[in-house]
Protein backbone atom coordinates (compact mmCIF):
# COMPACT_ATOMS: atom_id res chain seq x y z
CA UNK A 1 0.00 0.00 0.00
CA UNK A 2 1.48 3.35 -1.03
CA UNK A 3 1.22 6.84 0.39
CA UNK A 4 -1.13 7.93 -2.38
CA UNK A 5 -3.66 5.30 -1.33
CA UNK A 6 -3.34 6.47 2.26
CA UNK A 7 -4.01 10.02 1.15
CA UNK A 8 -7.02 8.85 -0.85
CA UNK A 9 -8.47 7.24 2.25
CA UNK A 10 -7.65 10.23 4.44
CA UNK A 11 -9.29 12.61 1.97
CA UNK A 12 -12.44 10.48 1.72
CA UNK A 13 -12.56 10.21 5.51
CA UNK A 14 -12.17 13.97 5.83
CA UNK A 15 -15.32 14.43 3.75
CA UNK A 16 -17.16 11.52 5.38
CA UNK A 17 -17.31 9.75 2.02
CA UNK A 18 -15.41 6.69 3.12
CA UNK A 19 -17.13 3.33 2.71
CA UNK A 20 -17.22 0.59 5.33
CA UNK A 21 -14.55 -1.42 3.53
CA UNK A 22 -12.36 1.63 3.12
CA UNK A 23 -12.90 2.53 6.75
CA UNK A 24 -11.56 -0.85 7.86
CA UNK A 25 -8.62 -0.43 5.50
CA UNK A 26 -8.02 3.09 6.79
CA UNK A 27 -8.15 1.97 10.42
CA UNK A 28 -5.58 -0.72 9.72
CA UNK A 29 -3.37 1.78 7.90
CA UNK A 30 -3.58 4.20 10.83
CA UNK A 31 -2.50 1.45 13.17
CA UNK A 32 0.41 0.58 10.94
CA UNK A 33 1.40 4.15 10.07
CA UNK A 34 0.78 6.50 12.99
CA UNK A 35 1.99 9.45 10.93
CA UNK A 36 -1.10 9.01 8.75
CA UNK A 37 -3.24 10.37 11.60
CA UNK A 38 -1.63 13.79 11.23
CA UNK A 39 -2.36 13.78 7.49
CA UNK A 40 -5.95 12.75 8.13
CA UNK A 41 -6.35 15.49 10.72
CA UNK A 42 -4.92 18.14 8.42
CA UNK A 43 -7.18 17.05 5.53
CA UNK A 44 -10.23 17.02 7.79
CA UNK A 45 -9.40 20.51 9.01
CA UNK A 46 -8.88 21.63 5.42
CA UNK A 47 -12.16 20.09 4.28
CA UNK A 48 -13.94 21.88 7.11
CA UNK A 49 -12.75 25.18 5.73
CA UNK A 50 -14.95 24.55 2.70
CA UNK A 51 -17.79 25.68 4.91
CA UNK A 52 -16.59 29.23 4.36
CA UNK A 53 -17.29 28.86 0.65
CA UNK A 54 -21.00 28.53 1.23
CA UNK A 55 -23.07 31.59 0.33
CA UNK A 56 -23.02 33.99 3.25
CA UNK A 57 -25.93 33.58 5.58
CA UNK A 58 -26.55 35.15 8.96
CA UNK A 59 -28.32 33.01 11.54
CA UNK A 60 -31.17 34.80 13.31
CA UNK A 61 -30.20 36.55 16.52
CA UNK A 62 -32.68 34.57 18.60
CA UNK A 63 -30.96 31.31 17.69
CA UNK A 64 -28.16 32.03 20.14
CA UNK A 65 -30.67 32.97 22.83
CA UNK A 66 -32.57 29.75 22.14
CA UNK A 67 -29.34 27.76 22.38
CA UNK A 68 -28.29 29.35 25.67
CA UNK A 69 -31.75 28.74 27.11
CA UNK A 70 -31.51 25.12 26.09
CA UNK A 71 -28.16 24.54 27.75
CA UNK A 72 -29.18 26.56 30.82
CA UNK A 73 -31.49 23.68 31.74
CA UNK A 74 -28.79 21.12 31.20
CA UNK A 75 -27.10 19.95 34.41
CA UNK A 76 -24.35 18.18 32.52
CA UNK A 77 -21.73 16.86 34.95
CA UNK A 78 -18.17 17.96 34.41
CA UNK A 79 -16.01 15.09 33.11
CA UNK A 80 -13.50 13.82 35.64
CA UNK A 81 -10.58 14.28 33.30
CA UNK A 82 -11.49 17.91 32.82
CA UNK A 83 -12.24 18.52 36.47
CA UNK A 84 -8.83 17.20 37.46
CA UNK A 85 -6.88 19.32 35.01
CA UNK A 86 -4.91 22.33 36.31
CA UNK A 87 -7.19 24.62 34.30
CA UNK A 88 -10.12 23.66 36.46
CA UNK A 89 -8.81 25.86 39.28
CA UNK A 90 -10.00 28.96 37.46
CA UNK A 91 -13.54 27.79 36.91
CA UNK A 92 -16.20 30.15 38.24
CA UNK A 93 -17.15 28.96 41.71
CA UNK A 94 -20.94 29.15 41.41
CA UNK A 95 -20.98 27.33 38.11
CA UNK A 96 -20.16 23.95 39.50
CA UNK A 97 -20.59 24.19 43.24
CA UNK A 98 -24.31 24.64 42.88
CA UNK A 99 -24.67 21.62 40.68
CA UNK A 100 -22.36 19.61 42.91
CA UNK A 101 -24.25 20.58 46.05
CA UNK A 102 -27.58 19.86 44.44
CA UNK A 103 -26.28 16.56 43.14
CA UNK A 104 -24.98 15.65 46.61
CA UNK A 105 -28.29 16.52 48.24
CA UNK A 106 -30.16 14.66 45.56
CA UNK A 107 -27.96 11.61 46.01
CA UNK A 108 -28.29 11.77 49.80
CA UNK A 109 -32.03 12.24 49.57
CA UNK A 110 -32.34 9.36 47.17
CA UNK A 111 -30.11 7.22 49.37
CA UNK A 112 -32.04 7.94 52.56
CA UNK A 113 -35.36 7.56 50.80
CA UNK A 114 -34.26 4.23 49.46
CA UNK A 115 -32.96 3.21 52.88
CA UNK A 116 -36.22 4.35 54.52
CA UNK A 117 -38.37 2.39 52.12
CA UNK A 118 -36.13 -0.65 52.42
CA UNK A 119 -36.29 -0.49 56.24
CA UNK A 120 -40.04 0.03 56.18
CA UNK A 121 -40.48 -2.96 53.95
CA UNK A 122 -38.17 -4.97 56.22
CA UNK A 123 -40.09 -3.92 59.34
CA UNK A 124 -43.37 -4.82 57.71
CA UNK A 125 -41.99 -8.22 56.80
CA UNK A 126 -40.78 -8.73 60.38
CA UNK A 127 -44.18 -7.72 61.75
CA UNK A 128 -45.89 -10.18 59.47
CA UNK A 129 -43.50 -12.91 60.54
CA UNK A 130 -44.07 -12.05 64.22
CA UNK A 131 -47.84 -12.16 63.78
CA UNK A 132 -47.56 -15.52 62.10
CA UNK A 133 -45.29 -16.76 64.89
CA UNK A 134 -47.74 -15.48 67.55
CA UNK A 135 -50.62 -17.15 65.79
CA UNK A 136 -48.68 -20.38 65.55
CA UNK A 137 -47.70 -20.16 69.23
CA UNK A 138 -51.30 -19.52 70.27
CA UNK A 139 -52.50 -22.45 68.21
CA UNK A 140 -49.82 -24.67 69.70
CA UNK A 141 -50.79 -23.60 73.24
CA UNK A 142 -54.43 -24.43 72.57
CA UNK A 143 -53.48 -27.78 71.17
CA UNK A 144 -51.27 -28.53 74.18
CA UNK A 145 -54.06 -27.52 76.57
CA UNK A 146 -56.50 -29.81 74.78
CA UNK A 147 -54.02 -32.65 74.81
CA UNK A 148 -53.34 -32.04 78.50
CA UNK A 149 -57.06 -32.28 79.31
CA UNK A 150 -57.35 -35.44 77.27
CA UNK A 151 -54.30 -36.89 78.99
CA UNK A 152 -55.67 -35.98 82.40
CA UNK A 153 -58.97 -37.67 81.62
CA UNK A 154 -57.20 -40.73 80.28
CA UNK A 155 -54.98 -40.77 83.38
CA UNK A 156 -58.02 -40.56 85.67
CA UNK A 157 -59.72 -43.33 83.74
CA UNK A 158 -56.58 -45.43 83.89
CA UNK A 159 -56.26 -44.80 87.64
CA UNK A 160 -59.89 -45.76 88.13
CA UNK A 161 -59.39 -48.85 86.04
CA UNK A 162 -56.26 -49.67 88.01
CA UNK A 163 -58.11 -49.23 91.27
CA UNK A 164 -60.94 -51.42 90.04
CA UNK A 165 -58.45 -53.98 88.86
CA UNK A 166 -56.64 -53.86 92.17
CA UNK A 167 -59.92 -54.34 94.00
CA UNK A 168 -60.80 -57.18 91.67
CA UNK A 169 -57.43 -58.72 92.25
CA UNK A 170 -57.93 -58.37 95.97
CA UNK A 171 -61.34 -59.93 95.70
CA UNK A 172 -60.07 -62.73 93.52
CA UNK A 173 -57.12 -63.28 95.80
CA UNK A 174 -59.50 -63.41 98.73
CA UNK A 175 -61.74 -65.84 96.90
CA UNK A 176 -58.74 -67.84 95.90
CA UNK A 177 -57.60 -67.98 99.48
CA UNK A 178 -61.03 -69.00 100.60
CA UNK A 179 -61.21 -71.61 97.90
CA UNK A 180 -57.80 -72.86 98.80
CA UNK A 181 -58.82 -72.95 102.42
CA UNK A 182 -62.04 -74.69 101.60
CA UNK A 183 -60.31 -77.11 99.34
CA UNK A 184 -57.75 -77.67 102.01
CA UNK A 185 -60.53 -78.18 104.48
CA UNK A 186 -62.37 -80.49 102.15
CA UNK A 187 -59.29 -82.36 101.26
CA UNK A 188 -58.74 -84.06 97.98
CA UNK A 189 -60.87 -86.66 96.29
CA UNK A 190 -58.24 -89.29 97.00
CA UNK A 191 -58.73 -88.71 100.68
CA UNK A 192 -62.47 -89.50 100.50
CA UNK A 193 -63.67 -92.86 101.82
CA UNK A 194 -66.41 -94.49 99.77
CA UNK A 195 -67.97 -97.66 100.98
CA UNK A 196 -70.83 -99.86 99.85
CA UNK A 197 -72.90 -101.49 102.56
CA UNK A 198 -74.46 -104.87 101.89
CA UNK A 199 -77.68 -106.23 103.33
CA UNK A 200 -77.68 -108.66 106.22
CA UNK A 201 -81.46 -109.05 106.20
CA UNK A 202 -83.01 -112.24 105.05
CA UNK A 203 -86.26 -110.55 104.11
CA UNK A 204 -84.61 -107.63 102.28
CA UNK A 205 -81.59 -108.94 100.48
CA UNK A 206 -81.83 -106.15 97.84
CA UNK A 207 -81.23 -103.46 100.43
CA UNK A 208 -78.08 -101.51 99.72
CA UNK A 209 -76.34 -98.39 100.97
CA UNK A 210 -73.38 -96.18 99.95
CA UNK A 211 -71.38 -94.08 102.40
CA UNK A 212 -68.98 -91.28 101.45
CA UNK A 213 -66.69 -90.06 104.18
CA UNK A 214 -64.43 -86.95 104.26
CA UNK A 215 -61.92 -87.49 106.98
CA UNK A 216 -60.66 -83.90 106.76
CA UNK A 217 -64.01 -82.42 107.56
CA UNK A 218 -65.17 -85.37 109.70
CA UNK A 219 -68.34 -85.40 107.64
CA UNK A 220 -70.07 -87.97 105.48
CA UNK A 221 -73.16 -88.85 103.45
CA UNK A 222 -75.09 -92.04 103.58
CA UNK A 223 -77.63 -93.02 100.94
CA UNK A 224 -79.81 -96.13 101.31
CA UNK A 225 -82.29 -97.92 99.07
CA UNK A 226 -84.86 -100.70 99.47
CA UNK A 227 -84.66 -100.87 103.19
CA UNK A 228 -87.77 -102.23 104.90
CA UNK A 229 -90.15 -99.72 106.30
CA UNK A 230 -89.70 -98.93 109.96
CA UNK A 231 -92.12 -99.37 112.79
CA UNK A 232 -93.21 -96.24 114.52
CA UNK A 233 -90.99 -96.85 117.54
CA UNK A 234 -87.92 -97.74 115.56
CA UNK A 235 -85.07 -95.87 113.71
CA UNK A 236 -82.14 -96.96 111.67
CA UNK A 237 -78.82 -95.89 113.28
CA UNK A 238 -75.41 -95.50 111.50
CA UNK A 239 -72.24 -96.70 113.18
CA UNK A 240 -68.60 -95.85 112.21
CA UNK A 241 -66.15 -98.49 113.21
CA UNK A 242 -62.76 -97.01 114.10
CA UNK A 243 -60.14 -99.42 115.42
CA UNK A 244 -58.97 -96.84 117.93
CA UNK A 245 -62.27 -97.22 119.80
CA UNK A 246 -63.51 -100.38 121.42
CA UNK A 247 -67.13 -99.76 120.40
CA UNK A 248 -68.50 -98.23 117.15
CA UNK A 249 -68.89 -94.50 117.02
CA UNK A 250 -72.45 -93.19 116.71
CA UNK A 251 -73.15 -91.68 113.30
CA UNK A 252 -76.76 -90.65 113.87
CA UNK A 253 -80.26 -92.01 113.15
CA UNK A 254 -82.38 -91.79 109.97
CA UNK A 255 -85.68 -92.95 108.52
CA UNK A 256 -86.54 -94.32 105.09
CA UNK A 257 -89.41 -93.76 102.72
CA UNK A 258 -91.87 -96.51 103.63
CA UNK A 259 -92.81 -97.11 100.01
CA UNK A 260 -89.39 -97.06 98.33
CA UNK A 261 -87.14 -97.83 101.25
CA UNK A 262 -84.82 -94.87 100.27
CA UNK A 263 -83.18 -92.57 102.73
CA UNK A 264 -80.34 -90.04 103.07
CA UNK A 265 -78.23 -88.98 106.03
CA UNK A 266 -75.48 -86.37 106.35
CA UNK A 267 -73.66 -87.49 109.39
CA UNK A 268 -71.12 -86.14 111.82
CA UNK A 269 -69.76 -88.72 114.18
CA UNK A 270 -70.02 -87.77 117.81
CA UNK A 271 -66.33 -88.65 118.29
CA UNK A 272 -63.28 -87.88 116.16
CA UNK A 273 -62.72 -90.59 113.65
CA UNK A 274 -59.22 -91.28 112.53
CA UNK A 275 -59.57 -94.38 110.44
CA UNK A 276 -62.81 -95.82 109.06
CA UNK A 277 -62.65 -99.60 109.06
CA UNK A 278 -66.36 -100.23 108.30
CA UNK A 279 -69.76 -98.56 108.25
CA UNK A 280 -72.73 -100.38 109.77
CA UNK A 281 -76.47 -99.74 110.07
CA UNK A 282 -78.58 -101.28 112.84
CA UNK A 283 -82.26 -101.22 113.75
CA UNK A 284 -82.65 -99.43 117.06
CA UNK A 285 -85.39 -97.96 119.19
CA UNK A 286 -86.58 -94.59 118.27
CA UNK A 287 -84.05 -91.78 118.86
CA UNK A 288 -81.06 -94.11 118.82
CA UNK A 289 -78.84 -95.59 121.46
CA UNK A 290 -75.19 -94.86 122.59
CA UNK A 291 -74.17 -98.45 122.01
CA UNK A 292 -75.61 -100.76 119.37
CA UNK A 293 -78.31 -103.08 120.76
CA UNK A 294 -80.56 -104.14 117.84
CA UNK A 295 -79.88 -106.31 114.87
CA UNK A 296 -77.30 -105.22 112.18
CA UNK A 297 -79.01 -104.68 108.83
CA UNK A 298 -76.23 -103.28 106.64
CA UNK A 299 -72.46 -103.44 106.87
CA UNK A 300 -69.54 -102.58 104.59
CA UNK A 301 -67.24 -102.59 103.01
CA UNK B 1 -3.16 40.82 4.43
CA UNK B 2 -2.79 43.70 6.93
CA UNK B 3 -6.59 43.98 6.92
CA UNK B 4 -6.87 40.26 7.55
CA UNK B 5 -4.34 40.54 10.31
CA UNK B 6 -6.14 43.37 12.01
CA UNK B 7 -9.48 41.53 11.82
CA UNK B 8 -8.12 38.47 13.43
CA UNK B 9 -6.23 40.47 16.00
CA UNK B 10 -9.33 42.32 17.11
CA UNK B 11 -11.14 39.03 17.59
CA UNK B 12 -8.31 37.55 19.54
CA UNK B 13 -7.88 40.59 21.74
CA UNK B 14 -11.54 40.43 22.79
CA UNK B 15 -11.15 36.75 23.41
CA UNK B 16 -7.96 37.14 25.41
CA UNK B 17 -9.74 39.54 27.73
CA UNK B 18 -11.83 36.56 28.92
CA UNK B 19 -9.28 33.80 28.92
CA UNK B 20 -5.96 35.43 29.36
CA UNK B 21 -4.51 32.37 31.02
CA UNK B 22 -5.08 30.39 27.83
CA UNK B 23 -3.76 32.99 25.43
CA UNK B 24 -0.24 33.99 26.33
CA UNK B 25 0.73 37.50 25.33
CA UNK B 26 3.74 36.25 23.47
CA UNK B 27 1.43 34.49 21.02
CA UNK B 28 -0.23 37.76 20.15
CA UNK B 29 3.07 39.46 19.70
CA UNK B 30 4.23 36.69 17.45
CA UNK B 31 1.07 36.96 15.39
CA UNK B 32 1.92 40.55 14.69
CA UNK B 33 5.25 39.61 13.27
CA UNK B 34 4.31 36.26 11.66
CA UNK B 35 0.85 36.77 10.20
CA UNK B 36 0.53 33.52 8.17
CA UNK B 37 0.66 30.00 9.56
CA UNK B 38 1.11 31.22 13.13
CA UNK B 39 -2.08 33.21 12.93
CA UNK B 40 -4.00 30.19 11.70
CA UNK B 41 -2.50 28.03 14.42
CA UNK B 42 -3.39 30.58 17.06
CA UNK B 43 -6.95 30.72 15.81
CA UNK B 44 -7.29 26.95 15.99
CA UNK B 45 -5.61 26.86 19.39
CA UNK B 46 -8.00 29.48 20.71
CA UNK B 47 -10.94 27.49 19.33
CA UNK B 48 -9.65 24.35 21.02
CA UNK B 49 -9.24 26.14 24.34
CA UNK B 50 -12.72 27.55 24.09
CA UNK B 51 -13.95 24.03 23.52
CA UNK B 52 -12.00 22.97 26.60
CA UNK B 53 -13.87 25.59 28.63
CA UNK B 54 -17.16 24.39 27.22
CA UNK B 55 -16.24 20.90 28.42
CA UNK B 56 -16.02 22.30 31.94
CA UNK B 57 -19.54 23.65 31.72
CA UNK B 58 -18.72 27.22 30.80
CA UNK B 59 -21.78 28.46 28.96
CA UNK B 60 -20.10 31.79 28.22
CA UNK B 61 -17.41 29.91 26.32
CA UNK B 62 -20.09 28.19 24.34
CA UNK B 63 -21.56 31.59 23.50
CA UNK B 64 -18.16 32.75 22.36
CA UNK B 65 -17.72 29.62 20.28
CA UNK B 66 -21.14 30.23 18.76
CA UNK B 67 -20.14 33.72 17.77
CA UNK B 68 -17.06 32.35 16.06
CA UNK B 69 -18.60 29.36 14.29
CA UNK B 70 -22.29 30.01 13.77
CA UNK B 71 -22.05 31.89 10.45
CA UNK B 72 -20.14 29.28 8.44
CA UNK B 73 -22.04 26.49 10.14
CA UNK B 74 -25.41 28.06 9.42
CA UNK B 75 -24.35 28.86 5.85
CA UNK B 76 -23.28 25.26 5.36
CA UNK B 77 -26.50 23.85 6.77
CA UNK B 78 -28.53 26.25 4.70
CA UNK B 79 -26.57 25.34 1.60
CA UNK B 80 -27.17 21.63 2.21
CA UNK B 81 -30.83 21.85 3.22
CA UNK B 82 -31.95 24.99 1.42
CA UNK B 83 -34.36 25.62 4.29
CA UNK B 84 -33.65 28.38 6.87
CA UNK B 85 -35.83 26.83 9.57
CA UNK B 86 -34.22 23.43 9.27
CA UNK B 87 -30.78 25.02 9.08
CA UNK B 88 -31.44 26.83 12.36
CA UNK B 89 -32.56 23.60 13.98
CA UNK B 90 -29.43 21.85 12.75
CA UNK B 91 -27.13 24.57 14.12
CA UNK B 92 -28.99 24.60 17.41
CA UNK B 93 -28.77 20.81 17.76
CA UNK B 94 -25.12 20.81 16.76
CA UNK B 95 -24.21 23.32 19.46
CA UNK B 96 -26.21 21.37 22.03
CA UNK B 97 -24.13 18.36 21.00
CA UNK B 98 -21.01 20.48 21.43
CA UNK B 99 -22.18 21.39 24.93
CA UNK B 100 -22.75 17.75 25.80
CA UNK B 101 -19.75 16.18 24.08
CA UNK B 102 -17.05 18.82 24.23
CA UNK B 103 -14.95 16.63 26.52
CA UNK B 104 -14.64 14.04 23.77
CA UNK B 105 -12.92 16.44 21.37
CA UNK B 106 -9.35 15.46 20.52
CA UNK B 107 -7.04 18.04 19.00
CA UNK B 108 -5.02 15.31 17.33
CA UNK B 109 -7.94 14.46 15.07
CA UNK B 110 -8.41 17.94 13.64
CA UNK B 111 -9.31 21.49 14.54
CA UNK B 112 -12.14 22.43 16.83
CA UNK B 113 -13.89 24.02 13.89
CA UNK B 114 -13.65 20.83 11.85
CA UNK B 115 -15.10 18.86 14.78
CA UNK B 116 -18.05 21.22 15.22
CA UNK B 117 -18.54 21.42 11.47
CA UNK B 118 -18.67 17.63 11.26
CA UNK B 119 -21.40 17.61 13.92
CA UNK B 120 -23.34 20.18 11.91
CA UNK B 121 -22.77 18.77 8.45
CA UNK B 122 -23.58 15.20 9.42
CA UNK B 123 -26.86 16.34 10.94
CA UNK B 124 -27.71 18.37 7.90
CA UNK B 125 -26.97 15.48 5.56
CA UNK B 126 -28.96 13.09 7.74
CA UNK B 127 -31.87 15.52 7.64
CA UNK B 128 -31.48 15.85 3.92
CA UNK B 129 -31.62 12.12 3.45
CA UNK B 130 -34.43 11.62 5.91
CA UNK B 131 -36.78 13.93 4.12
CA UNK B 132 -36.24 11.90 0.97
CA UNK B 133 -35.04 14.72 -1.23
CA UNK B 134 -31.96 12.87 -2.19
CA UNK B 135 -33.50 10.92 -5.00
CA UNK B 136 -35.23 14.02 -6.25
CA UNK B 137 -32.00 15.95 -6.22
CA UNK B 138 -30.21 13.24 -8.13
CA UNK B 139 -32.87 13.13 -10.77
CA UNK B 140 -33.80 16.77 -11.21
CA UNK B 141 -31.08 19.01 -9.94
CA UNK B 142 -28.38 20.54 -12.04
CA UNK B 143 -24.91 21.45 -10.97
CA UNK B 144 -26.01 25.02 -10.52
CA UNK B 145 -28.74 23.79 -8.15
CA UNK B 146 -26.03 22.19 -6.11
CA UNK B 147 -24.06 25.42 -6.03
CA UNK B 148 -21.88 24.55 -9.00
CA UNK B 149 -21.87 26.48 -12.23
CA UNK B 150 -19.77 24.68 -14.74
CA UNK B 151 -19.13 27.97 -16.48
CA UNK B 152 -18.03 29.75 -13.37
CA UNK B 153 -14.69 29.56 -11.69
CA UNK B 154 -16.18 28.18 -8.46
CA UNK B 155 -17.65 29.43 -5.25
CA UNK B 156 -15.35 32.40 -5.23
CA UNK B 157 -17.43 33.93 -7.99
CA UNK B 158 -20.60 33.79 -5.95
CA UNK B 159 -21.85 37.32 -5.49
CA UNK B 160 -23.45 36.33 -2.23
CA UNK B 161 -20.24 35.00 -0.83
CA UNK B 162 -19.24 35.70 2.66
CA UNK B 163 -17.79 39.12 3.09
CA UNK B 164 -15.39 37.97 5.71
CA UNK B 165 -11.72 37.91 4.92
CA UNK B 166 -11.54 34.30 5.91
CA UNK B 167 -14.27 33.39 3.46
CA UNK B 168 -12.63 35.46 0.79
CA UNK B 169 -9.36 33.69 1.36
CA UNK B 170 -11.03 30.32 1.21
CA UNK B 171 -12.88 31.15 -1.95
CA UNK B 172 -9.71 32.35 -3.54
CA UNK B 173 -7.93 29.18 -2.59
CA UNK B 174 -10.74 27.02 -3.93
CA UNK B 175 -10.89 29.11 -7.09
CA UNK B 176 -7.25 28.39 -7.65
CA UNK B 177 -7.99 24.69 -7.88
CA UNK B 178 -8.63 23.06 -11.24
CA UNK B 179 -12.34 23.16 -12.12
CA UNK B 180 -12.81 19.37 -11.98
CA UNK B 181 -11.34 19.30 -8.46
CA UNK B 182 -13.56 22.21 -7.41
CA UNK B 183 -16.65 20.42 -8.64
CA UNK B 184 -15.67 17.16 -6.97
CA UNK B 185 -14.92 18.85 -3.65
CA UNK B 186 -18.04 20.98 -3.67
CA UNK B 187 -20.31 18.05 -4.46
CA UNK B 188 -18.55 15.94 -1.85
CA UNK B 189 -18.94 18.64 0.80
CA UNK B 190 -22.42 20.05 0.23
CA UNK B 191 -24.48 17.51 -1.68
CA UNK B 192 -24.57 14.60 0.72
CA UNK B 193 -23.91 12.28 -2.20
CA UNK B 194 -21.76 9.16 -1.93
CA UNK B 195 -18.61 8.56 -3.94
CA UNK B 196 -20.49 6.52 -6.50
CA UNK B 197 -23.26 9.08 -6.75
CA UNK B 198 -20.76 11.88 -7.30
CA UNK B 199 -19.05 9.81 -9.98
CA UNK B 200 -22.39 9.14 -11.64
CA UNK B 201 -23.41 12.73 -11.37
CA UNK B 202 -20.21 13.94 -12.98
CA UNK B 203 -20.13 10.98 -15.39
CA UNK B 204 -16.57 10.27 -14.31
CA UNK B 205 -14.93 7.01 -13.18
CA UNK B 206 -14.96 6.48 -9.41
CA UNK B 207 -11.19 6.24 -9.21
CA UNK B 208 -10.86 9.57 -10.96
CA UNK B 209 -13.29 11.18 -8.53
CA UNK B 210 -11.28 9.86 -5.57
CA UNK B 211 -8.09 11.21 -7.10
CA UNK B 212 -9.65 14.63 -7.73
CA UNK B 213 -10.87 14.81 -4.14
CA UNK B 214 -7.46 13.83 -2.81
CA UNK B 215 -5.55 16.22 -5.01
CA UNK B 216 -7.98 19.03 -4.42
CA UNK B 217 -7.81 18.71 -0.67
CA UNK B 218 -4.02 18.49 -0.63
CA UNK B 219 -3.68 21.57 -2.81
CA UNK B 220 -6.24 23.44 -0.76
CA UNK B 221 -4.36 22.55 2.40
CA UNK B 222 -1.14 23.83 0.96
CA UNK B 223 -2.68 27.04 -0.33
CA UNK B 224 -4.42 27.77 2.97
CA UNK B 225 -1.20 27.23 4.80
CA UNK B 226 0.28 30.07 2.81
CA UNK B 227 -2.74 32.35 2.60
CA UNK B 228 -4.01 32.28 6.21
Amino acid sequence: MNAERHEDLAALAALDLITHAEHSEFTAALAEHPELAAIAASLRSTAAELAHTAPAAEPPADLKIRLLKTIAGDARPVPASVAQSPRSTILPFPTWIGFATAACFACLAAYFAQAYFNQSALNSAFRDQQNLADLSLHSTKNQLAAERLIAQRELADAAKRAADTAALITTLESRLAETKQRLFAQGTLADYKIATLASLLGNSPQAVAVAIWNPASQEGVLTVQKLPALAADKDYQLWVIDPQYSIPVDGGVFKVDPTTGEGRLIFHPNRPVQTVAKFAVSLERKGGVPKAEGPMVLIGP
Amino acid sequence: MPLLLSTHLSGYISWTNRVQEFEPARTIRRMKTEPTADLSDARHAADARLLGLVATGDSAALGELYDRFSRPLYATALRILNDPGEAQDIVHDAFVAVWEKAASFETARGTAFSWVLTLTRNRAIDRLRSRRRRHELLETSTLSDLGLDENSSGPGADSAASSSDQATTLRAAVAALPADQQRALTLAFFSGLTQEEIAARLETPLGTIKARIRRGLLKLRDQLAHRL
